[in-house]
């Protein structure tokens, strides 16, 4: 042990002392600082921040007035708030589920492609949505899936389907979001179980082959497990991304009907920046994180059983 | 897009940077907060906030530059548009920019954000000026009806000088209507009139009768005020005899205007409200009107102008909407809003405030002055895209390329009818307008106006109470 010790100590010094590795200790500790200042600027001083205007009460135009955790009793006694909370968690449960079995079926499918341009065209239109500006779709979606006049119970309407109430009913208009978030996301995860499938070894595929599993068996007892990894990601990935959801439903519904598709990030939109309670806004930021926090100790959790490292 | 970090990798890193994001705006905001004090433009301009696109600000900016640099040639005069569905979105952006530390020195601001701007001390009184310069104004005042005035005032000061208005008049389709055999409405006509017009043009596959969008202007609203009704107690603010008294002396317009509307506690699930909320389900439910989108009414504006739709409530921002959506003169026209207790109107006003941290303030009320100027409605107006707030401006030639033929509605809105009056826009408009949308969408779902507007009175309530 103490002579391999030695033998790291002297390789350090032997790099300490070469020009060209102080160059790339440079270089490094350069790429480190901007990782460094970034994070620090863009993430950890907003929070901290966030965290301190959650104990005050401002308006953007009077002096900021410390109440403690005023901001924090009345978030847990604020109904449409905690309404809110329930229609996030909803909701983002709902595009999980959905993101996670709809990307898998289909990167399952076209993984079996043989041929590569198959597999590399699928891969491209299931990812373009992903590309598209998230407003801009909205907005278009709310045109197509207009109550009256939308282009979707148009074509309902051609062989005697009636007016599907997309966004003007409560539990529609939470779906038809749910399934816009989804189409749009379905594009990462997908791209990443197909990668992942393809990194399965083929080893073990033809040994389950010529040990008689099928298809079904294959895909649930050796796929599925030897990429669990991959889908812990995407599901923690996916449900950090729709507990945040604001977007669609704000530009779609603008959080109706009612307050049926106003998630939380809407409600600190409103309290925040409409209603001029930045303090209580900053409260409803800071709790939104704490919730995702737990939940992705949650998941993690989950995973000591579920997941499967190679 | 989210990155493709490994599984296991940054996740608390991630996590942290994800739910943090929405924290970063009010974070910014905290740290610059010290610089919301000082501000207006830097000492060689002059700026502007303004409601719209910035091309068309800067068009606008290009057109006065020559005229302000005649009051003042080192002053380079700058417009900043700030977009937005409606004014409780402009306002939001407002404030930001306040408390980023960039505050204008003039500001454009609509009855929905006066109160929460005078309230807040943003802006600073005109009174002053106005005494000041009276002999000069008297022209303006004489041509500006005291109703779009007193809709300026709050708690007896006067806070913007008024340039347009809009008040929620009905516009209706004459070919949608020609083809439906109904006879063009009457000033006078009544809401039997207008569901009976509405039944006959529904008949139409894909064609509805009547449509309308959530917001607090010419929404279910202008029923409400038919019915003589409103969100909020209605009363005035003493005060404003030193106006009234000089700039409307002998006016009988100006009789009995005091210092500015002051909206009071919430009457929102009151009956008569209820009973307006009511009457637009029961549309929506005869299949007279469709579930209403929420927002500034573009979208309705093109639904008009294809023919899908064939009465909306509009004011005269509405003749300059449909031509720019391709409507040709007559294929439109306007009318007063159907009588059901009353005709009352509700309409919102637009002006020029000048901002209370502004260091050139002399300079700001001179371009006051010639913003409100005739000559220079046009140039910040083109193509009747609002109601010019003086009366001269509202002719037969002004409408004579656009349309409507019976464009003396908008003014005879103010003048016929004594009793039109503002929209309730009190110091916590923005809460009021979320509220509204919210509740007013949870009754057309659901059907049931009554619990929507209790819940609408609760939200009023807390938001009058945290103002």
């Amino acid at each position: 042990m103490a002579a391999v010790t030695a033998e790291v100590r002297e390789a350090v010094v032997k790099r300490r002392g070469h020009p060209s590795s102080h160059g790339q200790a440079r270089f490094g500790f350069a790429m480190i600082g901007l990782s460094v200042l970034f994070v620090a600027v863009f993430t950890a001083i907003p929070i901290v921040a966030s965290l301190g205007l959650s104990f005050f009460s401002w308006d953007v135009i009077s002096t900021p007035e410390y109440v403690g955790l005023e901001n924090y009793q009345r978030l847990f006694t604020d109904g449409p708030v905690l309404k809110s909370f329930g229609v996030t968690l909803g909701m983002a449960l709902a595009i999980v589920v959905l993101q996670l079995t709809i990307g898998l079926g289909l990167a399952v499918l076209v993984n079996q492609r043989k041929l590569v341009w198959v597999r590399t065209l699928f891969r491209t239109a299931f990812y373009l949505p992903l590309l598209a500006s998230t407003a801009a779709v909205s907005i278009f979606m709310g045109y197509l899936f207009d109550y009256k006049f939308g282009v979707v119970n148009y074509y309902l309407n051609l062989p005697g389907i009636s007016n599907v109430p997309w966004l003007t009913s409560g539990f529609g208009a939470a779906a038809t979001i749910v399934l816009i978030a989804v189409w749009q996301q379905i594009g990462f995860t997908f791209v990443l179980f197909v990668a992942s499938l393809m990194s399965v070894p083929t080893d073990v595929l033809e040994a389950a082959q010529i040990d008689g599993a099928g298809g079904f068996r294959t895909l649930f007892r050796i796929k599925i497990p030897l990429i669990s990894p991959t889908i812990l990601f995407a599901a923690v990935v996916a449900l950090i991304n729709a507990m945040q959801l604001f977007d669609q439903p704000y530009i779609m519904t603008k959080g109706g009907p009612g307050s049926a598709t106003t998630t939380v990030t809407i409600q600190m939109y409103q309290k925040g920046f409409q209603n001029l309670q930045f303090g209580y806004g900053s409260a409803i930021a800071i709790v939104l994180l704490a919730a995702i926090l737990v939940i992705t100790g949650l998941q993690f959790l989950a995973a000591r059983k579920l997941v499967f490292y190679q | 897009m989210t990155g493709m970090n490994p599984p296991g990798g940054s996740l608390a890193r991630r996590t942290l940077l994800k739910a943090g994001a929405g924290g970063l705006g009010l974070a910014a905001l905290a740290d610059l907060a010290a610089c919301s004090k000082d501000g207006g433009g830097s000492s060689k301009s002059l700026k502007m906030l303004y409601f719209g696109e910035q091309a068309q600000a800067t068009q606008l900016q290009n057109r006065l530059q020559p005229q302000i640099s005649k009051l003042d040639a080192s002053i380079k005069f700058e417009i900043s548009a700030i977009n937005g569905t409606d004014w409780n979105d402009f306002l939001a952006k407002v404030l930001t920019q306040i408390a980023a530390g960039t505050p204008p020195d003039i500001i454009s601001v609509a009855t929905e954000g006066l109160q929460l701007m005078a309230s807040k001390e943003l802006a600073v009184p005109l009174d002053d000026y106005v005494t000041k310069d009276l002999d000069a104004l008297k022209e303006y005042f004489a041509d500006i009806h005291p109703a779009l005035v007193e809709s300026m005032m709050y708690q007896g000061h006067l806070w913007e000088l008024p340039d347009s208005f809009n008040a929620g008049n009905m516009f209706y389709s004459t070919g949608l209507f020609q083809r439906a055999g109904v006879v063009p409405p009457s000033a006078d006509w009544t809401l039997d009139d207008f569901e009976t017009a509405a039944t006959k043009i529904a008949k139409f596959k894909g064609i509805n009768a009547f449509g309308w969008v959530v917001r607090l202007w010419g929404s279910w609203t202008s029923f409400m005020y038919a019915n003589n009704a409103n969100l909020l107690e209605e009363g005035k603010y003493d005060g404003g005899d030193w106006l009234w008294n000089k700039a409307y002396a002998g006016d009988a317009a100006a009789a009995g205007r005091k210092g500015g509307w002051k909206w009071g506690a919430p009457t929102a699930n009151s009956d008569a409200t209820v009973e307006a909320l009511n009457y637009m389900i029961e549309l929506t439910k005869k299949g007279l009107s469709p579930s209403p989108d929420v927002g500034g009414g573009g979208t309705l504006q093109g639904l008009f102008a294809s023919n899908r739709i064939g009465m909306s409530i509009g004011g005269g921002f509405w003749a300059g909407g449909l031509t720019n959506a391709g409507m040709k003169n007559g294929s439109f026209d306007v009318t007063m809003f159907p009588k059901w207790k009353s005709q009352r109107h509700l309409f919102g006003a637009g002006g020029y405030a000048i901002f209370k941290s502004s260091k050139k303030k002399d300079l700001a009320w001179e371009v006051l002055k010639l913003l409100v100027k005739p000559e220079t409605f046009d140039l910040v107006f083109p193509g009747n895209v609002t109601t010019p707030g003086r009366k001269s401006l509202v002719t037969a030639a002004r409408y004579a390329k656009t349309g409507p033929k019976h464009w003396s509605v908008f003014y005879d809105t103010l003048t016929k009818h004594p009793d039109t009056a503002p929209i309730p826009a009190p110091p916590y408009y923005n809460a009021l307008a979320t509220a509204l949308n919210q509740r007013t969408t949870q009754a057309i779902s659901s059907g049931n106006a009554k619990a929507a507007l209790d819940g609408l009175q609760s939200d009023l309530e807390k938001a009058a109470g945290a103002s």
